[in-house]
């Protein structure tokens, strides 16, 4: 009997594949393989031909265990990987054999060997092309490039969120307590006024409460204006449209808010784009389109009908460049001479 | 009179109280949200207001919400709203809620004792007093919808300008002659000229004028 291991790559009778089935299939075989045995005993010894019945008869089996094995694991790459390698060492097997039961030649089957090697080694290498140094050094920049932009985003949140922190910490903290205490110079101003230069003193100390009050406004309006914060993009543009000395048209609508980071990115690059055609497209109106794009890229778009010719690389339009590529966005500007000037900037708001 | 105070900061609220009652005002309620200022003005039935723009729960626009709903369902309250920061499209919504006084100043005015207490007398008699930087901020809306400084209000005089200012302010013929310090008759000739040049309705009450003025900025 030979190792019931040995196979050929043909599709497997069609045996059921459990244990048991198996079992069966065994016990049958070996009746069979005896009952070859006794013939060629029967029939005067001779020629010992039952071998190549038996070689026969452990390619089902053989088959039998190959499809048990392949089932027993994931699919995937890995176990067409395993097949191919069981297949083809089962298939170098048989060769040997024949060639063994054939007399011993020359060793004919090693061309078969290599070629069924060389297949197996084409088939790993492409299956694990992973492990190949270029290949490595390209994943690794992938899944570095995948790191970098989650703790950016990451960061850019934080950094929102700090921002608003320190607006509301203003708000609460240095700002009410100069308010208080102009309040009490004030008072104190009130009951001093028959002392008209205890009183002057005094309503000079809170005019410069008064400022440093202005001040801190002014830091809290830069960091987001408050309406900004409160009823979000559309309507800070249309507050920054009824102060503008231009006329301003609007088209947008965004059904729901993009992350805070991405809304003061976007009300400043609408605010800075505004100021530039006030400043420069000869008293041209402007219109201003927000769109949001499959819910991931928020759309800006401000154009106006000015003379046009606007210089990219000038510091406004360069400004409002990084402040659209920190946030991993891009920023367009078209302005052929005398066709008017259009920005347009693409704010990624998933994550 | 009677006031109530909606403002959550204690340190601010402690010291306009004090600040009010020095000056014969009545404080008959405190409250620190929203929703406190609703209760506290059914439960009393206050002259006035005075309300805080950002309060809890969500330290955005709360307070002037709150201050413009308490404007509608109580039509005889005059609504003080106090402020850090000036936003026109606040003052403009607050000014459209109701015809009883209201205001819309800087917090820091509280420390110009002598004016914020004429503010308040003055939204509380049914008046108006707004910032000067919300006018300010008003006259740039209404110049920048008139399109450069062509428009009626390009026209007018420096002097005059100053007086339209005092006058959106919300302050009568009398107390604009004082700040300036001129005649009332000279005032009362600004003021022709500027509603001559602004086309506005002329009248002898110095509420209804203030309301022109404001109309008229308002719709820029």
């Amino acid at each position: 009997m030979h190792d019931p291991a040995t196979s050929v790559p043909q599709p497997s009778a069609d045996s059921p594949p459990s244990a048991s089935w198996l079992d069966l299939q065994i016990a049958f075989t070996l009746l069979l393989a005896i009952l070859m045995a006794v013939i060629w005993v029967a029939s005067g010894f001779g020629y010992f031909w039952p071998a190549w019945v038996w070689m026969g008869l452990s390619v089902p089996i053989a088959l039998h265990v190959l499809v048990l094995r392949t089932r027993a694991r994931a699919p995937g790459a890995e176990r067409r990987l395993r097949l191919q390698a069981e297949l083809s060492t089962g298939v170098a097997a048989l060769l040997f054999v024949i060639w063994a039961l054939a007399g011993m030649g020359p060793l004919w089957p090693f061309w078969s060997w290599l070629g069924l090697a060389l297949a197996y080694a084409a088939h790993a290498i492409v299956v694990h092309r992973d492990w190949l140094p270029a290949r490595a050094r390209e994943q690794a920049l992938v899944e570095r490039v995948d790191v970098l932009t989650r703790t950016r985003s990451g960061a850019l949140d934080v950094q929102a969120a700090e921002l608003r922190r320190i607006e509301r910490d203003l708000h609460d903290g240095a700002q009410a307590r100069l308010v208080a205490l102009s309040m009490h110079l004030g008072r104190a101003e009130q009951r001093v006024a028959d002392q008209p230069e205890i009183a002057e003193l005094l309503r000079q100390a809170r005019e410069d409460a008064g400022a440093a009050i202005a001040e801190l406004r002014d830091l809290a309006r830069g960091i987001a204006p408050p309406i900004l914060a409160d009823r979000g993009l559309t309507a800070a543009i249309e507050a920054l449209a009824r102060r503008s000395a231009i006329g301003v048209t609007i088209d947008a609508d965004p059904d729901r808010r993009p992350l805070p980071v991405v809304e003061t990115a976007a009300y400043f690059v609408v605010a800075e784009a505004l100021t530039n055609v006030a400043k420069h497209a000869g008293g041209a109106a402007a219109r201003v389109r927000v769109t949001l794009d499959g819910d991931e890229t928020l759309v800006l778009e401000i154009a106006d009908e000015g003379p046009g010719g606007a210089d990219p690389e000038g510091s406004g339009l360069r400004g409002l460049r990084s402040r659209v590529e920190a946030l991993d966005g891009t920023l367009g500007i078209t302005s052929p001479p005398g066709g008017g000037t259009t920005i347009r900037a693409e704010l990624p708001c998933g994550r | 009179m009677r006031a109530v105070i909606v403002e959550d900061l204690a340190l601010l609220r402690e010291g306009i109280v004090a600040l009010l009652r020095e000056n014969g005002i009545d404080v008959v309620a405190q409250a620190e949200d929203g929703p406190g200022l609703e209760r506290i003005v059914a439960g009393h039935k206050p002259d006035l207001a005075i309300v805080d723009v950002r309060l809890p729960p969500t330290f955005t626009d709360e307070g002037l919400r709150a201050a413009i709903e308490a404007r509608r369902r109580h039509p005889g309250l005059g609504v003080l709203v106090l402020s850090q920061y000036v936003e026109p499209v606040y003052t403009t919504e607050l000014l459209a809620s109701g015809e009883a006084g209201v205001g819309y100043l800087l917090k820091e005015r509280v420390g110009e004792v002598r004016a914020f207490i004429d503010a308040v007398q003055r939204v509380a008699a049914g008046g108006t007093a707004l910032d000067r930087e919300v006018v300010a901020e008003l006259l740039r809306a209404r110049q920048a919808g008139d399109g450069a400084a062509d428009g009626a209000i390009g026209s007018l005089t420096p002097r005059e300008r100053e007086v339209l200012e005092l006058m959106a302010e919300g302050r009568s013929n009398a107390a604009v002659a004082r700040a300036l310090v001129v005649s009332g008759g000279a005032v009362e000739k600004h003021v022709r000229n500027i509603f001559a040049k602004l086309d506005l309705p002329a009248s002898d009450d110095d509420h209804r004028r203030v309301l022109a003025v404001l109309a008229y900025l308002r719709d820029g």
